[in-house]
């Protein structure tokens, strides 16, 4: 069986939807609504756990059983064992990023979602900031705050022996431009990392405050970042910039050297985050159809 | 340099250049040469740099073989049942790019069945643009039509680029569907249901898919709502 769905990439999974049918390409391992419940209720099979809850956020599951069986995944611990195949904590990092995507209905999942928020685990404290994100969860700005609040030389100081920060900063950054509160005392707390020694972090942060102010020294940031050395900054540049909307780098992302389909995700984020996204239901606009007109050319 | 001026040597000096790069770099700047020569002579040079696990190198090779064009097809569709599964991807963009009914039934497999969200989307994007005008009438009809059904089913795939891709497809397909070059109307309204379906779809995750679908609509002249 298929244990190692796609890590979840930057771009936040927003967008409700109805059923897409497993047996069609692209929709993962073809397994019934009811199959991924039982096996979400295999606490003695983190792998098939696992599976099962990637598979009910892949899919927007709308079954009343999808939440709470969740909710209780993310309570899950258990000792690593390294020939199960399954880390420590992993069922419960996969259990908060379905939540993430089942909008509405995963509301109710916020209170566990905070609580998370205060794990011991990095790895679980990242995930749950971005399923709070994901929600829109406005009870999570504050704790959010906090965690950032030491600044770049606290929070986002490099963990002795590991290459992790001391927080999960990016992923705590992105889900405060997430979650939209755009106070001073936010504002103030995310500004510093803007200059953090890892472009990554700083890609996050010009993001967070992009999407909150719509100021341009935020976007022309972004903008240079989409000409880093690194692809992998250049990427994340790509995805920060389409989660923000930000319809000025149209023609940057268009010619930025990365990956057609990553190019082709910031596009679909400068239509559908841009703050005047019209209707689906109406012929687009001028500068839509800019945008999509650059989309058809990468396709 | 445009293809008057390349003498076979001048070919043969630039595909001996590729075989020899020794480095990512090498190979990506000497098939960016070949690319550029356009000449039917780099061809299969081309298509094995499809292989070479250099995705950098494997967009070059891409875009001169659909500088090519034409000529380039045999090469690529005699190749490709030995292709590995990158190869492939790679192969069945320049077929798209390329345009040439001959590569119909790659691209069709390829939409309906390859794993590659990638590979689906340039198929689907390949599935509207075929030079369908270079056939005899009734094939055109009937290749027209079996385009358009691979676009139909492609309409549930379950990645939303692979159904924006199949929006383009659609419109692009359009033309050939015309009622005055088929028997009757019936192709071209069900060309038109599928966008209908893509726009008014309550089950769309992408909001993107639906805008293009109302523009593929407007852009056909089709009243939808």
């Amino acid at each position: 069986m298929a244990a190692s769905p796609p890590v979840p990439h930057r771009y936040p999974n927003t967008m409700a939807a109805g059923d897409v049918d497993p047996s069609l390409p692209g929709n993962g391992d073809p397994i019934s609504e009811e199959e991924a419940l039982r096996r979400l209720r295999l606490t003695d099979d983190p792998s098939a756990q696992y599976y099962a809850s990637w598979w009910l956020g892949r899919n927007r599951s709308r079954h009343p059983d999808a939440v709470p069986l969740l909710q209780e995944a993310l309570r899950q611990r258990r000792p690593r064992d390294p020939g199960a195949g399954v880390e420590e904590n992993a069922v419960a990092r996969n259990a908060a990023r379905a939540l993430g995507k089942l909008g509405l209905p995963a509301q109710a999942a916020i209170p566990d979602l905070l609580a998370t928020l205060e794990d011991e685990d990095h790895g679980l404290r990242e995930a749950a900031a971005r399923a709070l994100g994901d929600l829109r969860a406005e009870a999570a700005v504050e704790p959010l705050r906090r965690r950032l609040a030491s600044g770049p030389s606290v929070a986002g100081a490099q963990q002795p022996g590991t290459p992790r920060l001391q927080e999960p900063c990016e992923a705590l950054l992105e889900a405060l431009g997430d979650i939209g509160v755009a106070e001073p005392p936010v504002l103030a707390v995310i500004e510093p990392f803007v200059a953090h020694e890892r472009p990554l972090i700083r890609s996050a942060a010009c993001r967070a405050l992009l999407q909150l102010t719509q100021e341009r020294r935020w976007g022309d940031q972004l903008v240079q970042l989409l000409q880093h050395q690194q692809l992998q900054v250049r990427r994340a540049a790509l995805m920060d910039l389409g989660a923000a909307g930000w319809r000025e780098a149209l023609e940057p992302i268009a010619s930025t050297l990365a990956e057609d389909s990553l190019k082709l995700i910031a596009l679909r984020g400068l239509v559908e985050h841009h703050p005047a996204m019209p209707e689906a239901s109406a012929a687009p606009d001028q500068q839509t159809v800019a945008v999509l007109d650059a989309m058809d050319a990468l396709l | 340099m445009s293809t008057s001026v390349l003498t076979p040597d001048h070919v043969i000096a630039l595909v001996e250049a590729v075989q020899r790069a020794d480095s990512a770099l090498g190979l990506l700047q000497a098939t960016q040469a070949l690319a550029a020569a356009a000449h039917p002579g780099g061809a299969s040079c081309l298509v094995e740099v499809l292989g070479f696990n250099n995705p950098g190198a494997a967009v070059a090779a891409v875009d001169g073989l659909i500088a090519i064009g034409e000529p380039a097809v045999d090469t690529i569709l005699t190749n490709i049942d030995g292709y590995n599964y990158g190869a492939r991807a790679w192969a069945v963009r320049a077929l798209a790019g390329i345009g040439d009914v001959r590569g119909f039934e790659v691209l069709e497999d390829a939409l309906g069945n390859d794993i590659g969200p990638s590979v689906r989307r340039a198929a689907a994007r390949g599935l509207g643009q075929l030079k369908l005008d270079r056939l005899a009438p009734s094939q055109r009809c009937a290749t027209a039509e079996r385009c358009l059904q691979a676009l139909v089913e492609g309409c549930r795939d379950g990645e939303w680029v692979v159904r924006y891709a199949v929006v383009v497809g659609l419109e692009s397909l359009a033309p050939a569907l015309h009622p005055e070059l088929l028997e009757g109307p019936a192709a071209q309204q069900r060309l038109h249901e599928a966008l209908i379906g893509l726009w008014r779809n309550p089950a769309e995750e992408a909001p993107v898919v639906q805008l293009r679908a109302a523009l593929a609509l407007q852009r056909l002249g089709v009243s939808h709502g």
